[in-house]
């Protein structure tokens, strides 16, 4: 069956849960999205700056010493070499397009450590679009350097001091924001979450990391893991590979402290169904269905939620999801920076540290890793972490 | 029949409008909320609409988000807002709207419905619950005898309209600005032709809300809708005695009595 269904459900989850003032303009994005999505001029120039502006396609990289250590043929796929430092400039890109053509000349979107941010400003500057960002207070005063980023590439970032002043909030204050200027504004959603169409537009953006491991590759690989937060890098690689189904596949979620303690961010492995931010998906939350903050070292796993799609393959039980704490993951950063001479984001460290999870069952397999980003922005809470231990 | 029915029968043939005041449950804590309640009730309202706290009221303006969170302080479980609504209705059996997102009730499902049902609950009124996805709702409150309130809003065109009135039950709440909730000085001038859109496709009561705050306003109002709502006027002044429980509810009794004189 093809998923979404024509009302956006991906088996039980999905949807649009949203104030009926959205309603009409989320139904205009549908609208246009399905018109434009199989347009040829679209694919084209979207594809145009895919590769002319993001640098695309990224490499496919053989990690040898990781291999070697776990006795397996590990590949890295490099979105960490993107412009901007991750995978978020290709939704980014294609939703500014998408925006252009439907006559909206003012972007607001959310953002959590400044990821999304960064590449929601860089494409509004491309595109000569207004760019107005939402960030918590909290995350403002973590992420100086993305705020003065942003900044840079003219955007006007909203610190937001309601609730718990971090991502979850800021997306509120965005979609507050929408609901007053909705008949000017796109707003750009950073993941494969919120009402109908998003999960699916951003999806289709990101699969271009699957499809181009599928032409990089001579044979299809075992194991693939990513890392998953709204789990957009993790939906675009596996998407395309979801039909084999000898590809078996982990979403690595934010354990934090560990699940136990309750301060994480893994809303598969630790929350339970509810419906937020526009759709009905896993959760962190409390026994009266009020949200739980997340916490996760890496800011950009640090959401109560993830999109409904994950939900449904959970269910499905042809992703399995699972965790690793914060501490892992800084030791896998560690150990990439090391052995291969890259630094990854924070974020991607957790998908390099399953590898230590399932070591038993890679040997002599293929396995392939998105490297979702880069990691110059963690140099702070990392140095802060290694000095706290 | 519903009690929302009954209600809007009876202001029909005595030619009034409605004023239906907004309070969350538990602000600023669950006693003085209950005298607030009361006070509102013995001031004119006819009607009261409870909000129950949540961690992220995506539609609501700041003065709503504050009252949340300094009702959230005091940990207000569903079944302490059912007791609530069951001592109120005790107190003065008027219909009592239930305002909350979807995420609370969807966790509880049919136990919040036995559970609304119980405490005299007469509408629900949630805010991020289209028709488009309310099936699994109207499963939960199947013969309760409790109605979903729907919202239109100044996006909503005729179509749209249409399709949403043949869901609506009780009364159709029309949202008067495109924007979240929280007073404005001036009202809409496109407000009075929307209603007569609405009452052209049906004859169900609609009642206005968002943004309203003054007597001006509800004046107006009472020309050609049913019913007036008005929420974040009346937290505001919770928010600005914080600290003096006998002025809030003095200020509190005052709006209203005022609200309802200006009201036909």
């Amino acid at each position: 069956m093809k998923l979404p269904d024509n009302m956006g459900h991906f088996g039980a989850y999905g949807g649009r849960y949203i104030s009926e003032t959205l309603m009409p303009a989320i139904i205009e994005l549908e609208e246009f999205y399905k018109k434009i999505r199989k347009d040829n001029s679209f694919k084209k120039e979207f594809n145009y700056y895919l590769k002319n502006y993001v640098g695309r396609p990224s490499p496919l990289f053989y990690a040898k010493r990781l291999s070697d250590i776990y006795k397996s043929e590990i590949y890295l796929k490099r979105e960490d070499l993107n412009h901007t430092g991750a995978h978020k400039i290709n939704n980014t890109i294609g939703q500014a397009l998408l925006a252009v053509k439907m006559g909206k000349k003012r972007i607001i979107a959310e953002t959590g450590a400044g990821q999304h941010g960064v590449a929601t400003a860089t494409v509004c500057a491309l595109f000569d679009l207004e760019c107005e960002i939402f960030m918590g207070k909290k995350d403002v005063e973590r992420q100086e350097q993305n705020v003065f980023r942003m900044e840079l590439l003219g955007a006007h970032v909203n610190p937001v001091e309601s609730g718990s002043q971090t991502l979850k909030d800021a997306m509120n204050e965005a979609l507050r924001d929408w609901i007053a200027n909705v008949k000017n504004t796109y707003y750009m959603i950073g993941t494969v979450a919120g009402p109908h169409p998003y999960p699916q537009i951003v999806r289709d953006f990101q699969s271009v990391i699957g499809k181009e491991i599928l032409k990089q590759i001579k044979k299809l690989p075992d194991i693939m893991i990513a890392c998953v937060g709204g789990g957009s890098n993790a939906m675009g690689m596996f998407y395309p590979f979801i039909k084999y189904d000898k590809v078996k596949m982990y979403g690595v979620e934010a354990g934090g402290l560990g699940i136990k303690t309750g301060m994480h961010a893994a809303s598969i492995s630790g929350g339970r169904p509810g419906v937020l931010h526009g759709n009905k998906t896993y959760l962190l939350q409390d026994e009266f269905g009020r949200i739980k903050n997340a916490h996760s070292i890496a800011a950009g796993l640090d959401y109560p939620g993830v999109g409904p799609e994950h939900s449904h393959f959970a269910d499905k039980k042809r992703i399995i999801f699972d965790s690793v704490t914060d501490e892992e993951a800084v030791s896998a950063f560690q150990m990439l920076c090391k052995l291969e001479g890259i630094i990854p984001a924070l974020e991607s460290a957790h998908a390099i540290a399953y590898l230590e999870k399932i070591k038993r069952e890679i040997k002599g397999k293929s396995v392939i890793i998105n490297l979702s980003g880069r990691g110059d922005k963690d140099m702070h809470t990392v140095s802060d972490y290694i000095l706290s231990k | 029949m519903n009690k929302i029915d009954t209600f809007f029968n009876k202001l029909k043939a005595a030619n009034r409008t409605a004023f239906i005041p907004f309070i969350s449950i538990g602000d600023p804590d669950i006693e003085a909320s209950f005298e607030i309640a009361k006070t509102l009730i013995n001031n004119g309202a006819d009607m009261i609409e409870l909000g129950f706290p949540f961690s992220d009221p995506m539609a609501d303006g700041k003065v709503i988000q504050k009252s949340y969170e300094r009702a959230l302080k005091n940990i207000i479980s569903m079944q302490d807002a059912f007791d609530f609504i069951k001592r109120l209705k005790a107190y003065r059996d008027i219909p009592v709207i239930f305002f909350t997102y979807y995420n609370p009730v969807f966790v509880l499902g049919h136990k919040f419905a036995n559970g609304a049902r119980n405490a005299g609950v007469d509408g629900v009124l949630i805010v991020d619950l289209p028709p488009e996805e309310s099936d699994e709702f109207t499963k939960y409150i199947k013969k309760k005898d409790i109605y979903q309130i729907f919202l239109l809003a100044p996006t909503t065109d005729i179509d749209r309209m249409r399709y949403i009135l043949s869901y609506a039950k009780g009364f159709v709440y029309y949202v008067s600005v495109t924007g979240v909730t929280g007073a404005r000085e001036t009202l809409s001038a496109a407000i009075r032709s929307k209603v007569k859109e609405i009452k052209k496709i049906s004859d169900i009561p609609v009642g206005i809300g968002f943004g309203i705050s003054t007597k001006e306003q509800v004046k107006e109002i009472s020309e050609y809708a049913d019913a007036v709502i008005i929420g974040s006027k009346i937290i505001q002044f919770i928010e600005n005695n914080i600290n003096d429980k006998s002025r809030i509810l003095k200020e509190i009794a005052e709006f209203s009595f005022n609200i309802r004189s200006s009201l036909s």
